[in-house]
């Protein structure tokens, strides 16, 4: 050949295939990174990791090549098929194992070192089919340049476009159809050369249409991943104006989770709520009974209706008011025949007044007042809900609730966020409330911490004040739960604010703590 | 054999059909974009406008007798009446101008959301700032010294949208090397010295470092040319300073007088609280003001004359002429020098910066990267100043819908291109501007709004360009007539919230004395 490359429209072509197959290779290496540290966490350990295994697996793949001896193209175009549905399928596999198996990590690193070794054969066949039309040193210069151009050109578009508009199952999928069209047109731009081009042309259309139902399923596949997250089969799922409810069910144990956070057990949720309402009620309907009174009781959150079958056990209870935000929420706790049993039909009673609010505001707005208010809202895992655990909110709580009435807050985990739970103490304090912090065991959820508050001295139930048909609490046991072990004792914290949410920001490292 | 022209082509149509199609043929592309309303709201110029071209309404029928007339209904026009009626004083009025009280802490709502036009915080002030605390005091705010916590900024309080993510504060903190890092440790430090040596203070006009020589050289030069000359390069430090100039002044480093823009870092404490902030901004503390003098404020009431005759002072609107003893000036002095009638004018001219203010309602969030909607939200790099989310104060833990106010102070321009710039701009080309801008932070921005409101001031507030002392001085000096008393921000220089009060509260107080004596 002579020295000056001729730039045919084929070897154009060539460098272009280059330029695309580079960026589909850095991109399927970007994913499994960004995945892995997406699901497992600890970006510099995943990054670190995959990378090594692909970089490695590409030189698997360079070495490998030298025993590809004849049919160049026709291996070339295999190549791209595999490469195309390998790494577009990758994430979706990545992802639907994570929920599904034990085995992401093999797999995470088994799919890297597949893709890797594929990719690492293209560009030394490339460089062999360009030889026969190049001088060598034009070849070895224009191929990794192209190389590199597509390298980059990948890298930025990962972050900046396809991360923030696909995310990471349509990307992979995107860029497999581009491997799979490299390998069509391939077909076409070696047509001379390639035997049983048809077959080939067969086998990439086949490829295009499992990616394209892939793409269209996309969001389905994520769904699906996450609802492989429950260990169970899901009876229920449904998303409200406000979030996922999901009801799992696994012979007669029946169970709720509101964005993926398990709500309760129906094995164990009993333990739950006897210990969250009976402290401080049976006191009070005691009282209240010998006094010939009744008391008015409002429940915040729980629109399970499991607390508001327990304060039903009262005789001496006149009314029952729950504030919930989520409509939906409430009436499937009212209509769903196994849903509405686990809570005795709570929601039938004619005590039970159900309003669907957002609760700070409707307490503010609120003009009663309550003997005994049970707060039981989700943990304090954002800034959002973050609000409903400020000195702010306990202090218009207080305006609710009459002289010598008493509220019990659900308070996280003593035991896994302890000061989270501490510094709720510590907020009710601040308040202006005398507090009783208390706690007790819940299978499906460890250690469970409450706080009893209220402005009048406190003193636990007799035998006599606990109602019938308890499954856990009796009142000999009710002392103990205000006994901290060591490990769960009081720790010094700050109260929360609304301008300074410092318990968002503990109850985030000591729960980010415990799910690594 | 194809064409090698043909060739070519499909070597280009082919990958870039890939890269395009592939994406439409399982309809990822983005759709048309929404429909966007909104419009331009009044900016309360017509009138100013009117009287600067000459026309001039026939004189006021109807005479009134008014010991002490306030022109102008802001913070310092409030403010004075405010001091005047805690000394059981009633017979004032106050006139303004616009079909509300506030100026430039005006507010208005959004399908049932309230939210600034201006000015939308308060920071908590310091032990030293008496007179904000005892005002805070009188509404409530401030309480055997524990501030109401539903006024403090909620959590978290701000954001930096920085390298495609947000992060928590609003000083880059991220990716500097040593010697960048360096260099926002040593001028921290300078300022917490300068600090300490309480020099700077808020309100501003009695403060040490108006009158002490070795603080009164900062204001022969530029916020930019002083940090050169203390050898701060570092782009993300100086980024910081400039914004802090827009923020609080509308100036640029090119612009600000340096002892303006030291003013911003040591004349506060460093770290606070607060600040103090409502959905519609300080249109709260305006409102609570109006509680207690609202009766004496006249509004609908433009001020078109200001003359003498015989000792009293004659303040004409569109139908009454009052008489008065004492006049307080709490309209700006661009606007006074437009209806003084056969007195002496201010002696200076200040410059003044204008401002371009949006609302945009969004019926849907974006997605967010990194630290979650904080109250202020500040893009790095960006020339506007980022966005206040008016909805932030809420104690709802579900928001379906919000309001951003989104403000901008036009500096790459003077003032007066930006005027013309911002008198010329469109409500198409205001929106655009707005949402490119959100877009560097929030790529699905077009999806979530459905409204943009937009309000331009000309004459926002004065710029403190270097030599702004003197001239403050001078204004402060300026007496066009006795018992006539300059309440207005324009008088120190410094459009703050505090310094507004305080004007006012000492305009009130002089006048009271010159009608004593
Ligand atoms: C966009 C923007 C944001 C701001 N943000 C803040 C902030 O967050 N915190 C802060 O402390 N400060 C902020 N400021 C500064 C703000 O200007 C001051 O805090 C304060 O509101 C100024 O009050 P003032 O009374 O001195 O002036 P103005 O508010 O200018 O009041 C002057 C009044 O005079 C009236 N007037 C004018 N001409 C006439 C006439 N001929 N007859 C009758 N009345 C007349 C006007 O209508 C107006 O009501 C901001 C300013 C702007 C423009």
């Amino acid at each position: 050949m002579s020295g000056r490359p001729v730039v045919t429209p084929v070897t154009a072509a060539l460098f272009i295939t280059v330029l695309l197959i580079a960026a589909c290779g850095l991109v399927y290496e970007l994913v499994a990174g960004a995945l892995a540290s997406y699901l497992l966490g600890d970006s510099v350990t995943q990054f670190s990791t995959v990378i090594g295994t692909y970089l490695f697996a590409m030189g698997i793949g360079s070495w490998l090549s030298r025993y590809i001896g004849k049919g160049l193209i026709a291996r070339f175009v295999i190549i791209e098929l595999l490469v195309g549905v390998i790494g577009g399928f990758s994430s979706t596999i990545l992802f639907l194992a994570f929920s599904y198996t034990d085995a992401f990590r093999p797999l995470l690193y088994g799919l890297v070192l597949v893709i890797g070794i594929l990719v690492g054969l293209e560009i030394p066949l490339l460089m062999r089919i360009l030889r026969d039309r190049f001088d060598f040193k034009d070849v070895v210069a224009n191929v990794l340049t192209f190389d590199y151009v597509g390298a980059l050109g990948a890298s930025l578009l990962f972050p900046l476009v396809l991360v923030p508009r696909l995310g990471l199952v349509r990307s992979a999928l995107v860029f497999g159809v581009v491997n799979v069209l490299v390998a069509l047109w391939s077909t076409r731009l070696f047509r001379e050369s390639l035997p049983r081009r048809g077959w080939f042309i067969g086998v990439g259309i086949a490829a295009l249409a499992a990616l394209g139902v892939g793409l269209a399923g996309a969001s389905r596949i994520t769904a699906l991943a996450e609802e492989g997250l429950y260990a169970d089969p899901v009876i229920l799922a449904r998303d409200t104006k406000y979030q996922r409810v999901v009801v799992t069910s696994w012979k007669d144990d029946l169970r709720l989770h509101l964005n993926g956070h398990l709500q309760f057990s129906s094995r164990d949720e009993y333990r739950y709520h006897e210990t969250l309402v009976h402290p401080g009620l049976a006191p009070l309907a005691d009282a209240a009974r010998a006094a010939g009174r009744t008391l008015r009781v409002l429940v915040l959150g729980g629109g399970d209706g499991l607390a508001v079958r327990e304060v039903l056990r009262y005789p001496a209870v006149q009314s029952v008011t729950l504030v919930d935000l989520d409509a939906e929420v409430t009436s499937l706790f009212r209509s769903h025949p196994r849903l509405s049993t686990l809570n005795a039909h709570a929601f039938d009673d004619a005590r039970v007044r159900v309003i669907n609010a957002d609760a700070f505001v409707w307490l503010d707005g609120a003009a009663d007042r309550f003997d005994y208010v049970i707060v039981d809202f989700p943990d304090p895992s954002n800034f959002s809900v973050g609000k409903l655990y400020t000195t702010a909110f306990y202090r218009a709580l207080a305006r609710r609730v009459a002289e010598h009435g008493f509220v019990t807050v659900q308070a996280t985990s003593p035991l896994f966020a302890r000061s989270a739970y501490w510094t709720i103490v510590e907020t009710m304090r601040e308040a202006g409330w005398q507090v009783w912090p208390f706690h007790v065991y819940v299978p499906s959820f460890g250690e469970w911490g409450y706080v009893l508050a209220g402005h009048a001295p406190w003193t636990p139930p007799s035998e006599a004040a606990m109602p019938a048909g308890l499954r856990f609490l009796s009142a000999r046991a009710v002392p103990a739960l205000f006994d901290f072990p060591v490990d769960m004792g009081r720790v010094a914290a700050q109260a929360n604010h609304l301008n300074d949410q410092v318990l968002v920001r503990t109850y985030e490292q000591e729960w980010a703590r415990i799910n690594r | 054999m194809v064409s090698r022209r043909a060739a070519i082509a499909a070597a280009v149509a082919v990958p870039a059909g890939v890269l395009l199609g592939a994406p439409a043929l399982v309809g990822l592309l983005r759709k048309a974009p929404r429909r966007v309303t909104g419009g331009f709201v009044d900016d309360g110029s017509a009138v100013g406008h009117a009287l600067r071209d000459g026309t001039r309404p026939a004189a006021p029928a109807r005479r009134e007798r008014v010991p002490i007339v306030i022109l102008g209904g802001g913070v310092s026009g409030l403010g004075a009446a405010w001091a005047l009626a805690r000394e059981g004083l009633r017979d004032f009025v106050v006139l303004e101008s616009a079909r509300e009280a506030g100026g430039n802490a005006r507010s208005g709502e959004m399908e049932g959301m309230r939210h600034p036009w201006g000015a939308h915080y308060l920071p908590v002030p310091d032990a030293r700032n008496t007179l904000v605390r005892e005002l805070c005091t009188d509404i409530g705010l401030l309480r055997d010294g524990v501030w109401d916590e539903r006024a403090l900024a909620f959590a978290p309080q701000e954001r930096l949208f920085q390298h495609g993510t947000w992060h928590e504060g609003i000083e880059p903190s991220f990716a500097l090397t040593r010697a960048e890092r360096d260099e926002l440790t040593r001028f921290d430090a300078t300022m917490a010295e300068w600090r300490a040596r309480d020099a700077f203070a808020v309100p501003s006009v009695e403060c040490a470092a108006r009158t002490a020589r070795e603080w009164r050289a900062l204001d022969r030069q530029t916020m930019g040319e002083w940090l050169t000359a203390q050898g701060y390069r570092t782009p993300a430090l100086r980024w910081l300073v400039d914004y802090g100039v827009r923020d609080d002044y509308g100036a640029s480093l090119e612009t600000a007088s340096a002892w303006a823009g030291v003013h911003y870092f040591a004349g506060r404490p460093a770290h606070d609280a607060g600040p103090l902030t409502w959905p519609e901004g300080n249109a709260w503390l305006i409102a609570r003001l109006l509680e207690r003098v609202g009766p004496r404020v006249r509004t609908n009431a433009p001020v078109w004359r200001v003359g003498r005759e015989g000792a009293r002072w004659t303040i004409d609107t569109a139908d009454i002429r009052y008489e008065a003893d004492a006049v307080i000036a709490a309209m700006p002095v661009h606007a006074l020098a437009r209806v003084l009638d056969g007195v002496s004018p201010a002696p200076v001219t200040l410059d003044r910066s204008p401002w371009l203010v949006a609302n945009v309602l969004l019926d849907r969030w974006p997605e967010e990267r990194g630290l979650p909607v904080a109250w202020d939200n500040v893009i790095y790099d960006s020339p506007s100043l980022g966005y206040v989310v008016a909805t932030h104060q809420s104690l709802r833990t579900e928001q379906a819908r919000s309001v951003w106010t989104w403000y901008h102070a036009p500096v790459e321009r003077d003032a007066a291109s930006a005027r013309r710039w911002l008198r010329d701009l469109s409500w198409g080309e205001a929106r655009d501007l707005v949402l490119n801008d959100l877009r560097r932070a929030h790529p699905d921005i077009d999806g979530c709004v459905a409204r943009v409101d937009v309000l331009r001031y000309g004459h926002a507030m004065p710029r403190p360009t270097p030599g702004f002392l003197d001239a403050t001085a001078a204004l402060r000096a300026w007496q066009p007539g006795p018992r006539f008393a300059l309440a207005h921000t324009d008088a120190s220089g410094l459009s703050l919230f505090e310094e507004a009060l305080e004007r006012g509260v000492s305009a009130a107080r002089q006048v009271r004395e010159a009608l004593r004596a």
